[in-house]
């Protein structure tokens, strides 16, 4: 799922201190699951903007966000609210507040979140990146880890000079990833593979932006 | 004779670093250039070490050049894709520059511009076929080149990593693209780097050792906390603290000159890489008690 977290409160009250009403999108799926735009900060935020003398014309939780139709036709029943409001905040990642920008051409929308990255969650609340959408996977190559992903360098080939005990350089917080991926394929008898293997530089044409894909497409053929 | 000839013909080289400055000040390090001049067989130019952004090497390894010294071109991954990366290795081989050092490189976090976007497009054994493509006058496209590169190119290894078996792997991954020679991370277990060698020595490639003389307790205790693949041994920080503060750095000349000669004297690797790191001025005092001068 997209990784969110709240802007400063401070810095979304300076964007949008010239409008005096605004309505509010959340998000049931990432953003709920991250707090950063379930029914609880929805709430918080309205409370929020009220008690510096905003008006709230009305809140939606959207099913998803992202997906544009489908939001479109949940916010036909908030008409005369979003005619009332001069913004829009929307509490989701960068996806969910362009989807918002699309459906209103002539109302200024703003983000309250800032999108960090493509993760799992661990715990609850707790989450970690683990793939960087290149475009080409290439895990099945290197025991089923992303290297792009989980080494700061990307570095496809195999570990640098500065591991230290099985730590990567930038932080003893990480854990080599080649150093996993070398353990890993060891231990499911596969470390042949990796000497043998040296991967291609990376296509980054694959990853070239902005991405568009039709699976309408893919399915016809 | 050059670098690679030294090489290639047995001879223990020995090779030493020359860190450019950070500013357009160079007076000293041509000052360091001069004192090398004809002692070494050739010499590093870092490539912004450490991420700290400084002098690019390869105007330094011009400068290098017509002073008289052969200049080994060290180039990392981290600031440059691979259109620039080619586009300086067809730049500096037209400067006369030919021997060239593959690295990855320090991340930017380590450095002085933490902000700044780090590259890795390719990383050093990605770089390593570049330039042996370079050299059969093709680029990383495939398109044909008007003119080749003739680089002599090498890489780096860290014999005392932990754990070592993923760099070995990636060791040979380094000679099966291309590297004729490696310069280690500084090593101070000569019995340990024996066995590091017993590896190396299946391969066709040479091997420079690298040493960064120790100037006191408190450097060689940094050493082993901070520095990834550098390990300083208990005796060898005892022998300094023997010493007195006084005389520590004169007892890490001593105990680098003295692993060099047993090096040499023992046939056990084909040269080595002094990196002095703000000592330059000691190299040839360090050469002499090794013997080499």
């Amino acid at each position: 799922m997209i990784i969110t977290k709240k802007k400063e409160r401070g810095k979304l009250l300076e964007s949008i201190k010239d409008y005096q009403s605004l309505f509010l999108v959340g998000c049931s799926e990432c953003a709920s699951l991250c707090g950063t735009g379930g029914d609880t900060e929805l709430q918080e935020l309205k409370e929020a903007l009220e008690a510096q003398g905003k008006t709230v014309t009305g809140t939606h939780k959207a099913k998803t966000g992202c997906q544009v139709l489908g939001t479109k036709t949940e916010l036909k029943q908030y008409k005369d609210a979003l005619n009332a409001a001069d913004a829009v905040i929307v509490m989701s990642c960068g996806a969910g507040t362009q989807a918002a920008v699309e459906m209103f051409p002539d109302k200024p929308v703003y983000p309250c979140n800032d999108s960090l990255f493509l993760g799992n969650m661990t715990r609850f609340q707790i989450f970690d990146e683990r793939c960087s959408l290149c475009g080409e996977c290439i895990i099945d190559k290197t025991g089923g880890i992303c290297p792009l992903t989980n080494c700061p360098k990307g570095l496809l080939v195999g570990p640098c000079g500065g591991v230290k005990d099985g730590k990567c350089e930038v932080s003893q917080d990480i854990d080599c990833c080649w150093v996993r991926i070398y353990e890993r394929m060891k231990r499911i008898g596969r470390l042949d593979d990796l000497m043998e293997t040296t991967l291609e530089p990376k296509d980054w044409a694959a990853s070239q932006k902005p991405r568009a894909h039709s699976a309408r497409e893919d399915k016809k053929k | 004779m050059t670098f690679r000839e030294a090489l290639e013909s047995g001879k223990f080289v020995v090779t030493a670093e020359v860190g450019p400055p950070k500013g357009t000040d160079i007076s000293e390090m041509l000052h360091h250039m001069d004192l090398l001049k004809g002692k070494v067989d050739a010499v590093n130019v870092t490539d912004n070490q450490s991420a700290v952004m400084r002098i690019n090497s390869m105007s330094v390894c011009k400068l290098a050049l017509e002073r008289g010294l052969e200049p080994v071109l060290q180039m990392t991954c981290r600031d440059r894709n691979r259109i620039a990366l080619q586009s300086d290795l067809l730049g500096a081989s037209i400067l006369g520059i030919r021997n060239v050092l593959c690295m990855t490189g320090d991340h930017v976090s380590a450095g002085d511009h933490k902000s700044a976007k780090p590259v890795y497009d390719i990383e050093s054994v990605q770089l390593l076929q570049a330039v042996e493509g370079l050299n059969g006058g093709r680029d990383m496209a495939g398109n044909e080149l008007r003119g080749a590169t003739n680089y002599f190119q090498g890489a780096v290894v860290t014999p005392e990593a932990n754990p070592l078996e993923p760099q070995l792997i990636k060791f040979t991954k380094k000679v099966r693209a291309g590297a004729r020679f490696f310069q280690t991370q500084a090593i101070y277990d000569v019995e340990a780097f024996k066995g590091f060698m017993e590896h190396a020595r299946k391969h066709q490639v040479k091997v420079l050792a690298g040493f960064v003389v120790l100037k006191s307790v408190g450097m060689a205790r940094f050493l082993n906390n901070n520095v990834p693949g550098i390990r300083v041994p208990e005796e060898l920080i005892g022998e300094l603290k023997a010493a007195g503060k006084e005389k520590a750095l004169d007892t890490g000349m001593d105990i680098t000159a003295r692993h060099i000669r047993q090096l040499k004297d023992e046939g056990i690797c084909d040269g080595v890489h002094i990196m002095a790191i703000g000592m330059e001025e000691k190299v040839p005092e360090i050469m002499s008690r090794a013997g080499l001068l």
